[in-house]
Order: structure tokens, then sequence, then C-alpha cells
């Protein structure tokens, strides 16, 4: 453990990350020096917003088995398929194409029967994976069990049969859990409860009757009568990164910061071109072009629908000290 | 089933046609551009208005081939240094981490930000500052702050990760 040597050192104060445990599927590491808000926001981000590519449109021409075929098709999307350099490929409503293409989808195909007296099992190594795609591993079914299967899609009793063909998109797990790249992650902060974020629910003592985090031996627990810090924050948080198997872990934090930074690029780029950044707006919804008249630029506090002051346009007049508010009602919302 | 699917794309598709002219869209959710039209200052000169919204109308219209819509503005009632600015397709992963990066700014008095409605894919920041800078300047450093601490943070990821891998390695 060199936590005590970080900790010493006086210059490393910017934020610093440490990796506990990783392997394939696992990513456990610790990020400090950073506000909540971000390692928050960063914790939402792989979660929800980093992209993957998984079935979306299933064509069935053949479905005899016992499950519906809504029901087959929610499987089939349910399946990891490799995401890695998703970078290559677009999502489909940003493609030139038509429908779709090679560019922005990946086709697979399923084709199974049973002819034999005992139940046949249909799994993800069934799927035959298309060869119009960016790259030779985009969109493969992901296997890892020992055995090589897959996840099970369906089970065939003799006679029944499964045909059918899949395209497979990208898309972002905000719309859509199956396009998640994360199975869970852990997210933690203060073990020892120092900040009083948590009410403990307790029967007699919450010391004894709540289980210590393991995270808990990191940090110093409080001492004995120490007075109620209100002015701490958090700055050490452990996250424990999942991964479904699309993505590899490590892989998906470095994805996530990168959707995180498009974003933010995306509205630094588009605010350069609104206004040129001092507030002298020729663009829309200037108060300028909103002025009619009234005197309703004063401070910003009150609403340009016509009514100056603290009266708001529906009639009571609003006593807070900011007047009214820019939502065109009474500053009582606030 | 596929019949079914395909029928859902094409409505989807429909609503978004139906979204860019706008027609039905509560004035709040109007692009702005409109408003501006319509708004009283045309009434003070009306040839000259007339043409410059004519000309801001075929810009727009260029800027929706090629980019994505604008989807920050200002809220009516802003000042130089207090602005409620919208975000759209925007939440508390931005919201949040703008708000506390905003706040670390000595020029800025107050920040907040909130979520209007469920329903509604928009969020709202109100910056307050003062004299020193505008709250647009102030939104602007927060977006590049941010950005730089996510350089950072990346960097200092993928160090440790390169170490961690050599030490297992070994
Ligand atoms: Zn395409």
């Amino acid at each position: 453990m060199d936590y005590d040597n970080m900790m010493l050192d006086g210059e490393s104060l910017g934020p610093t990350v440490k990796i506990s445990a990783a392997d394939s599927t696992h990513v456990d590491f610790e990020l400090t020096n950073v506000d909540l808000s971000f390692a928050n926001s960063l914790r939402r981000v792989i979660q929800a917003e980093v992209p993957t590519i998984a079935i979306d449109l299933v064509e069935v021409e053949v479905n005899t088995s016992v499950l519906a075929d809504e029901f087959v098709a929610h499987r089939l999307g349910l399946i990891p398929l490799d995401s890695r350099e998703i970078d290559q490929l677009n999502y489909t409503r940003d493609c030139d194409c038509e429908n779709s293409c090679g560019k922005c989808t990946v086709q697979l195909t399923l084709h199974a029967k049973c002819t034999s007296d005992e139940v046949m099992k249909v799994y993800a190594r069934d799927l035959i994976v298309g060869i119009d795609r960016p790259n030779n591993h985009i969109g493969n079914p992901v296997i890892t069990d020992p055995d090589g299967l897959g996840s099970l899609i369906c089970k065939l009793r003799k006679g029944q049969e499964i045909k059918l063909n899949c395209i497979a998109k990208k898309g972002i797990a905000k719309e859509h859990a199956k396009w998640s790249p994360t199975a869970a992650v852990g997210f933690e902060y203060d073990p020892h409860n120092k900040l009083h974020h948590l009410d403990l629910w307790y029967e007699t003592d919450a010391a004894t009757e709540w289980p210590k985090s393991k995270y808990a031996d990191w940090e110093e627990p409080p001492a004995e009568g120490e007075p109620f810090d209100f002015n701490a924050v958090p700055s050490r948080f452990y996250f424990e990164v999942e991964g479904a198997g699309n993505i590899e872990p490590d892989a998906i934090i470095q994805e996530g910061i990168k959707e995180l930074q498009k974003k933010l690029a995306g509205l630094i780029h588009g605010l350069g071109e609104n206004d040129g950044m001092n507030g002298d707006y020729d663009g829309p919804r200037s108060p300028d072009a909103m002025d009619g008249g009234v005197g309703w630029q004063d401070q910003g506090y009150t609403t340009p629908y016509g009514n100056a002051g603290n009266a708001s346009a529906w009639g009571g007049g609003a006593a807070t000290a900011y007047g009214t508010t820019p939502y065109g009602n009474s500053g009582g919302g606030w | 089933m596929a019949g079914k699917t395909r029928a859902r794309a094409a409505e989807a598709e429909e609503v978004d046609q139906a979204d860019i002219t706008m027609e039905d869209a509560p004035p709040s959710a109007q692009k702005p551009g409109y408003s501006q039209e319509e708004g009283s200052a045309m009434q003070e000169d009306e040839g000259e208005e007339n043409d410059v919204a004519g000309e801001e109308e075929e810009e727009e219209e260029e800027e929706e081939e090629e980019e994505e819509p604008q989807r920050v503005r200002i809220l009516p009632g802003s000042t130089e240094t207090a602005a409620s600015f919208e975000f759209l397709k925007e939440g508390h992963t931005l919201g949040n981490a703008l708000r506390y990066i905003i706040m670390k700014n000595p020029g800025v008095e107050f920040c907040a930000y909130t979520i209007p409605h469920p329903s509604e894919d928009k969020m709202n920041l109100r910056i307050q500052t003062y004299d020193t800078t505008t709250a647009t300047a102030a939104l602007a450093k927060g977006l590049q702050d941010i950005e730089d601490l996510c350089d950072v943070v990346a960097d200092e990821f993928w160090t440790q990760r390169d170490k961690f891998n050599a030490a297992q390695n070994k």
C-alpha cells in the first residue's frame, strides 16, 4: 500500500487514480481529488452514454418455437456483441444510406431446426455474422464460457424451426439497456459515513448492525467524540465497474470520458457560433430583440411578457427579493 | 415482428419531421428565431426588419441541413451578468458538474441548475456573476474547465492502468 506516500506528497493535489483490481470483465479503482459532481458524471456517462452495438431489428421468416417472435427478438437484443472500435461504425441516423448499410449496421442471421428427439438448444454462437462491416470483429456475439456457446437464445423440440435475420445497430443505454457496456457500476465514498450523507436506520446501534464496506479500512475511522465537520466534502470515490463483455472495462472508462468531452465540445462549439462569448449577442432570443418597450430589462429578474417590475403576468404581486422569474409567473415558484 | 418494428421506425421519422417545422409546438418550445420574426421590434422599422428576418431564416435552414440544431439558448429576461440558459438533451450528467465548476469561478456570484419538468429533455442553468465577467463567459469557461479536467482524469487513468498491467505481468 502506497497510499501513505500519496497522502504525504503535497504536490499530488490534482485528480489521482489508483487501480486495485482488474480482469477481463472488471476494473476496481479509486478516484481522488475530484468533486462528487464530477465523479457522478463519470459514473452516469459510463453507465448510460457509451455507445455499443446490439441487435435492433429482427425479421422473422420462420418461428415455430414455443417463444413468440417478440420474445425471441427481445432476447436477441440483449446478447452482447463485440463493440470494440465502435468509432468505425456510424449511427444509422447519421449515415448517408437510405435504411441501413455496412457502415452503420451489422447483419446477423440465425437458422436452426430440431430434427432429433432431444431438445435442441440454440446459442449465440449459432448466429452467422455478415461480412459487410467496418472490421472483422465488430458485431461478433461475445462468447466467454469455456464451451464456447454464448448466450442461450431458445430451445427447440423435434420439428420446430427458427429462421431469422437480425440488424444490429449502434446505440446507447439511455435509449435501451441492451446497449449498456456495463453490467453494474459500483460507486461509493465516505465508508465511515463521516459526512452524514446517509442516515442509517438501526434497532439499537447502527455501528454493529451495518456491516462495514471493504473500503472502510482504506480511510481513517472517525475519532472518539470527533465533532461533525460540516464543511467537509467527499474526495475519494471507489468505482467497481463490471463490463457486459462487449467492451473491455478499461476502455469503458476511456470511452466514457470521451463521450463527456464530446458533449462539452459540442456545446462549446454551439456557444461560439451563437454569440462570441461576451454577451453581445445578435443571435436569437437576445434581450434586445425581445424588448417590447417595457422596462423589463432592469436586472434580469422580470419577465419580458409585457409587465414591468414585480407584478407577474397573472396578476398577483410577487413579493420575493427576485421579483418575477424569467419563466413568466410569480417568483413564489422558486 | 419485422413489419411492426419497421412501422415504428417510420413513425419516429415522421415525428422528427414534425419537430423541424415546429408548427404545433408550444411557443416556449419553438425555435427562438420565430419569436424574433413576430417580435415587436419589427414594427418599428418594418422594411428593414423584414429583410433581416428573411436572411436569418435562410441561414437557419442552411445550418439545419449540416449541423444539429442549437442546443443552448439564453432564456428571455437575462442580462449580461445574470442569465438563464436552456440546454436541450442534457440532464444531471452535465448539469451538476457544470454547476460545481462554474461556482468555482471567482467571478461568479451564483450558479444553479434544474430540470424543470421530467418529461421534457431540458436542463436550465442560472448564472449570476460579478462585474468582472459575464454569464456567457462564465458558462464557456465552465465547459472548457470540465473538458480540461476530463483530459487530466483520462490521462491519469490510462497511466495507472498501464502501470497496473505492467505490475501484473511481472
Ligand atoms: Zn448506413
